[in-house]
């Protein structure tokens, strides 16, 4: 397992290193001043200019003024906002938490429903409900995603008046922000409302993340499927049957595990995708999240909030791929044992 | 019993003909296909065959609801915007951009990817080594987002567009083929013809790529519906397709405003988004289908 982290960590590392790269070249592609697009200082006076071209280091050549961008990054300043001249990492701690919350709900219905599914649909293999299952879930990966929240909203916030259309939270209210995170800030809170507020949340994160875990829930349909067909064909499932468990037992002991560990795998690299679909969802409702205020600022032309969340969302994709790596190799000892890029 | 043949001759298809052979019995691939086709050949000559102007409005014809309506008119099939634009025509011209669009951009970028992958998969050491994991984070950064901030370089407009969605598919096709070549190469009739004193790129080219074609044409039906699905989304946001342009997601943008009264300007061109990617996917699907077969056989 150490051996394990140690990989895992030097791959961070490098990655770390190029996305920072990645986001550093942008300022130079995009329009306008790399100095200016990197810091956001539209407004500054020529004193100001030299001092931020001091401290970016723009005088020596290109590898010492990435290194004092690296620098800047690590100490956690990302500049100011082209359009509001405020500061970039203050907003985006403010807007993170919101886009995390409601892609990990969006992440459990989509494993909550699109697994038993699968299973469902492994257990009945070339039959009706295999097929009828298969079909409905191609249906979701076609779907596009702003298409499937307008009719949402049109049906069920509109026409049947079940859900809010938009936002997190009901304007009235005053939740006081700890973590950020919606729901841990209204169990923290001492308002005599919290329990209004707490469902007043919940009917507000249900349509969005159920939208967000349409596709997402297709795709575990298929992995989970997958990988139930390969366990129930095993030898050792052939043994417990011999052993004269029941189906049920089988099913309940011996293949649920085994093919979940496959399924855990294949969720970070799901979660990219996810958080695409948020970022997208995020327009439609009119969540305050990260995806809602990037696409903001490109309208704005606000190049510093573009590279700056570009980086911060691609790390946290990252992080979430890393952690769901060790979760899996922390549950399936057999992993851990994988050299990075063997053949 | 007359035998006409008397020389039996033993047929071998190629790999690709298999493929072939075994994807025409499956009904619902070929449904898949025919709808594929159909959309091709629309993508073509739509412009040819529409009733009507997708830009020119007809003022005195404002949001007509569909001919199966009531106050439906026959000549607007699938009524009208607010403008006055045949919904019909605008639909038709969509598919020249959404989906042909996305067919030419899976083309370049199959075209780059194979190119860059081959070679890739021929070196070795620590610059196949850096490559890999270059490619690792690209893919680890959402497509769309990808394009998004190509797009945020390039400026708005449909033609940014394309070039986004290319460079942000042309890592799946590097990483595919070189996995599929660096895998065909580890086989014995690749070894033989390099016993023979066949050069890399002769075998590259007799040897494994006939071997390969049909894997990289299963990625190609999947970043296919990902480039319709990011070209439309990219139309939606107002990143992609301009004002006037009859691009799917953009006239699904457009109808937004009026989504309520006149909820066909919405419904119909996500049905027409939804139809293109559910064909592709349902050829995609028949490819692999049929892939599994052979290696089963």
């Amino acid at each position: 397992m150490f051996v394990f982290t140690l990989r895992r960590l030097s791959l961070f590392i490098f990655t770390m290193l190029l996305l920072t790269l990645l986001s550093f070249s942008v300022n130079f592609l995009f329009p306008g001043e790399a100095i200016i697009n990197l810091t956001g200082a539209i407004n500054a006076t020529p004193s100001q200019l030299v001092e931020l071209n001091n401290a970016y280091q723009t005088h020596r050549n290109i590898f010492w003024q990435y290194l004092a961008y690296l620098s800047h990054i690590i100490n956690g300043d990302l500049g100011l906002s082209m359009a509001s001249q405020s500061d970039i990492s203050a907003e985006i701690v403010n807007l993170l938490p919101a886009t995390i919350e409601l892609s990990l709900v969006a992440l459990f219905i989509a494993m909550l429903i699109g697994i038993p599914l699968g299973f469902i649909a492994a257990i009945k293999h070339n039959k009706i409900t295999d097929n009828l299952i298969l079909s409905i879930s191609m249906l979701g990966y076609s779907i596009p995603v702003f298409w499937l929240g307008l009719l949402a909203i049109l049906t069920f916030s509109i026409s049947l008046g079940w859900f809010p259309s938009a936002g997190q939270i009901s304007l009235l209210f005053e939740i006081e922000p700890v973590t950020g995170i919606q729901f841990i800030d209204i169990l923290l809170s001492d308002s005599p409302y919290k329990w209004q507020a707490f469902s007043d949340a919940s009917t507000h994160i249900i349509l969005p993340a159920c939208v967000i875990a349409v596709t997402p829930a297709t795709i575990f349909i298929r992995l989970a499927r997958t990988s139930m067909i390969e366990v129930l064909d095993t030898s050792y499932i052939r043994a417990a049957s011999a052993k004269g468990l029941t189906f049920q037992q089988i099913i309940f002991r011996h293949a649920i595990r085994n093919s979940l560990i496959k399924i855990i795998r294949h969720v970070g690299l799901q979660f990219a995708n996810l958080v695409t679909i948020a970022m997208v969802t995020e327009v439609i409702f009119s969540w305050p999240g990260i995806g809602r205020w990037l696409i903001e600022s490109i309208y704005q032309r606000d190049y510093t909030a573009i590279q700056s969340g570009l980086l911060v969302l691609s790390c946290f994709i990252f992080v979430v791929h890393i952690l769901t790596d060790f979760i899996y190799a922390a549950l399936n000892p057999l992993a851990r044992g994988n050299k990075y890029g063997a053949r | 019993m007359a035998r006409d043949k008397i020389y039996l001759e033993e047929i071998f298809p190629s790999p690709f003909m298999q493929l072939w052979l075994i994807f025409r019995k499956t009904p619902v691939a070929m449904v898949g296909f025919s709808c594929f086709i159909f959309l091709i050949v629309l993508a073509i000559f739509g412009p040819l065959l529409a009733p009507h102007s997708p830009v020119e409005g007809q003022f005195d014809m404002l949001l007509l609801p569909p001919a199966w309506h009531v106050d439906g008119n026959v000549s607007y099939l699938l009524g009208t915007d607010e403008l006055g634009r045949d919904m019909l025509s605008r639909l038709m011209y969509g598919t020249s951009l959404t989906f042909g669009l996305s067919f030419i951009v899976v083309i370049i970028s199959l075209v780059i990817g194979v190119i860059i992958g081959s070679l890739s998969a021929l070196t070795s050491g620590l610059k196949s080594s850096f490559l890999n994991h270059f490619l690792d984070v690209i893919l680890s950064i959402p497509s769309l987002l990808l394009a998004i901030i190509i797009v945020a370089i390039l400026g708005p407009g449909i033609d940014n567009t394309v070039w986004a969605v290319v460079l942000v598919l042309i890592p799946q096709f590097i990483h595919i083929t070189r996995y599929a070549v660096k895998e065909e190469s580890r086989k014995d009739y690749v070894l033989a013809s390099r016993l023979d004193g066949a050069s890399p790129f002769r075998i590259l080219y007799y040897s494994i790529f006939p071997n390969i074609t049909d894997r990289i044409m299963g990625q190609a039906t999947l970043a296919q519906s990902a480039a319709i699905l990011d070209i439309a989304t990219l139309g939606f946001l107002g990143l992609g397709a301009q004002i006037p342009l009859p691009e799917w997601g953009a006239t699904l943008a457009n109808g937004l405003d009026l989504f309520y009264i006149a909820p066909w300007t919405v419904y119909l061109p996500g049905l027409a988004i939804l139809f293109a990617v559910v064909a592709t996917n349902l050829v995609g699907e028949g490819i692999r289908h049929a892939l599994k077969l052979r290696k089963e056989r």
